[in-house]
């Protein structure tokens, strides 16, 4: 029995609702959002913290839609195709329309992940259950292939962030012997359990976002859409004819959600480009097709759920807003992975519980008042960031109960996240090899110290051998995709000249 | 069949050396691809000319500034404690980020007679009210509602 009252209702309210706003603003995300809330869940049990959370992650995704549709800039990056053919309805007077439609679809996204989300984890959890360290270690393993598999073009460089993230992760104690690693004497009190991930993620995600807006100088964007215009209001039949396109966005957002390090992006950008390859009439994408908007916001929603499913079966988050719900998760000493749902069947049902109610609460608050919500684009910049910088500073200090090294250490995460989109290294893996590297360490020398050391540990096991056929079948992908991109972009260029 | 020395005193440098000789190795093979592609697109390795790492347009005084004000809040809240810190700080980032070249107006604004007239000095003075405003807010849910430490 899970306990639900007026005070859980209105934390997912107020999650929902700031989430929607840190979605709506430009150069803010969900996972910004989860990120600066944080300090707010030290003062509540996690039953009632989750309400909140998960209300910022679910609106957070939502919000995007409006900019997107509004301006033509996406709120969040898993808006990114909802501007496509979102933004041309606005231009002709079909804002309102385009916003409820692309409303209606993210609920049906959400709501299909939350099924998909319940009927997987469980079983999932129960396989990874028979685990030892070795294939707990290989799984680890074949999620940093699939950061590879997944980095279009950028291959080598997404495993290099990954594995970058894993050396950042052993800076400090080794749980083991209690011995001190790569820590100069001067910070080996502050670095005694390592880097924290609170403030990692807070730089990372947070502050990083702050710099670039700096660096583009803090333009607000000119809302040019009039909402006050109404050519064609919406009507559900105006969903007549896309049950099809509905499910198979929303599928292709659960299954991108599942894979590790793939953001919302990602699940849009795939979601659109199917639902334009089945259609009959191609066309017509990108000059303002409801088909089109339906796919990218069904698959954005469709991530919420499917992110959530390698989380809580096996550890791993599926991408960066539920990379730093593990942080929320550790705050709270519960530790997410295959036992999560058998020591915490309570807490199991308060994720349930929030999504369902999230995503209706998502539905609500935005689809009647959208006219007065979508003001919120409206807000100034530079208004808002120093705000989230104040939330910053709140959430790094107090994630050890006030210490001014963690702040220190969120500017030093966000001076480097920073470096490294100049570099076109990305975040996300990165912050994933962080997550999961001491675990990856732990799991390799359990796996090797009873067997004197041999690392034909890693290929005795049927079931490791499984885990060794979908890591090579990844890297496989990886290879083939890499080089099909490469002749894509060299035909696309040699075109161009010709 | 490879092996790797177990012992549990030096267990904790089993791992980091691996971790460094993967990065290394990715690191090289890195540096070979970029080798070749620059080799067959015929260009320098290092193109310092073309090589940019800001964007055009980019404005460095706002992003400079973002990470010096970053460096004296802290200092600031160790010295006269978290709320005084934040109101001057919240204050001085919103004026940064509205513009600090927008602030030019307001002397001939105020020499006129009709101060008012001057968005940058409403806008000033309207940063003031909101940096307290919201400082003091911040600080009192989570200082004394949620019982969260601050500096």
């Amino acid at each position: 029995m899970i306990e639900f009252g007026l005070f859980h209702f209105l934390m997912a309210f107020v999650g929902v609702v700031v989430g929607i706003v840190f979605g709506a603003l430009p150069g803010m995300t969900a996972t910004m959002a989860i990120a600066v809330f944080l300090p707010l869940t030290y003062a509540y049990d996690l039953h009632v913290s989750l309400f909140l959370l998960i209300g910022l992650y679910v609106g957070g995704i939502s919000g995007g839609l409006i900019p997107a549709i509004l301006v033509n800039i996406p709120g969040t990056p898993s808006s990114i195709c909802t501007s496509f053919d979102g933004y041309p309805m606005a231009k002709r007077g079909e804002a309102t329309r385009a916003l409820r439609i692309g409303i209606t679809a993210s609920l049906f996204g959400g709501l299909f992940s939350l099924l998909l989300l319940f009927l997987f984890t469980p079983p999932l959890a129960r396989v990874a259950l028979s685990f030892s360290s070795v294939e707990k270690f290989l799984i680890i393993l074949f999620a940093l292939s699939i950061i590879a598999a997944l980095s279009k073009g950028n291959m080598v460089t997404g495993v290099f962030a990954g594995f970058l993230g894993v050396f950042f992760s052993l800076i400090g104690q080794f749980a083991d012997n209690n011995k001190m690693r790569m820590v100069p004497d001067f910070l080996s009190v502050d670095l005694r359990n390592g880097l924290q991930l609170l403030p990692v993620l807070i730089g990372l995600f947070a502050l990083v976002q702050i710099f670039q807006e700096a660096e583009s100088g803090m333009r607000d964007d000119a809302v040019d859409a009039d909402l006050s215009r109404d050519v064609r209001g919406f009507s559900f039949s105006d969903l007549k004819g896309q049950v099809f396109n509905l499910f198979r966005s929303a599928s292709i957002g659960t299954f991108v959600g599942i894979l590790p390090g793939v953001g919302g992006s990602a699940a849009s950008l795939l979601s659109y480009s199917q639902a334009k390859n089945f259609s009959r009439h191609p066309e017509k994408y990108g000059t303002g097709c409801v088909d089109g908007l339906i796919a990218s916001e069904g698959a954005n929603n469709g991530l919420t759920g499917g992110a959530l499913i390698p989380l809580l079966s096996l550890g791993i988050p599926g991408d960066s807003t539920t990379a730093v719900l593990v942080g929320a998760f550790m705050l709270q000493g519960v530790q997410v992975g295959p036992l999560f749902i058998t020591n915490n069947l309570d807490l199991w049902h308060v994720i349930l519980l929030a999504l369902l109610l999230c995503n209706f609460l998502m539905f609500f608050v935005m689809f009647y008042p959208i006219k007065y919500i979508a003001a919120v684009i409206k807000f100034p910049k530079y208004r808002i960031f120093p705000v989230i910088m104040l939330l910053c500073v709140i959430g790094a200090y107090s994630s050890r109960y006030g210490n001014m090294f963690d702040v220190w250490t969120m500017l030093f995460f966000g001076v480097l996240g920073y470096i490294f989109l100049k570099i076109k290294i990305p975040i996300v893996p990165f912050l994933i090899g962080f997550i999961l590297g001491k675990d990856l360490e732990k799991y390799f020398v359990d796996s090797i110290k009873g067997v004197g050391g041999s690392l034909s540990v890693f290929f005795t096991r049927p079931m490791g051998w499984v885990i060794w056929i979908l890591i090579f079948a990844s890297i496989a992908w990886a290879v083939y995709d890499s080089g099909r991109e490469k002749r894509r972009a060299a035909a696309g260029s040699g075109g161009s000249q010709g | 069949m490879l092996r790797v020395t177990y012992r549990p005193s030096t267990s904790h440098w089993i791992f980091p050396p691996i971790i460094l000789g993967i990065l290394a190795l990715l690191l090289a093979v890195m540096t070979v691809q970029r080798a070749i592609r620059c080799r067959r697109a015929g260009q320098p390795f290092f193109d310092w000319e073309k090589m940019r790492f800001f964007e055009p347009g980019c404005d460095k005084l706002k992003l400079s500034g973002s990470v010096v004000l970053f460096v004296l809040y802290i200092y600031a809240m160790e010295y006269i404690g978290f709320l005084a810190a934040s109101i001057v700080f919240v204050f001085l980032y919103s004026v940064l980020f509205y513009g600090v070249e927008r602030l030019k107006e307001i002397p001939a604004a105020l020499r006129s007679g009709k101060p008012w007239s001057s968005a940058a000095l409403r806008s000033v003075c309207v940063s003031l009210a909101l940096s307290a405003l919201f400082s003091t807010a911040v600080w009192f849910l989570f200082a004394r509602v949620f019982r969260v430490t601050l500096p």
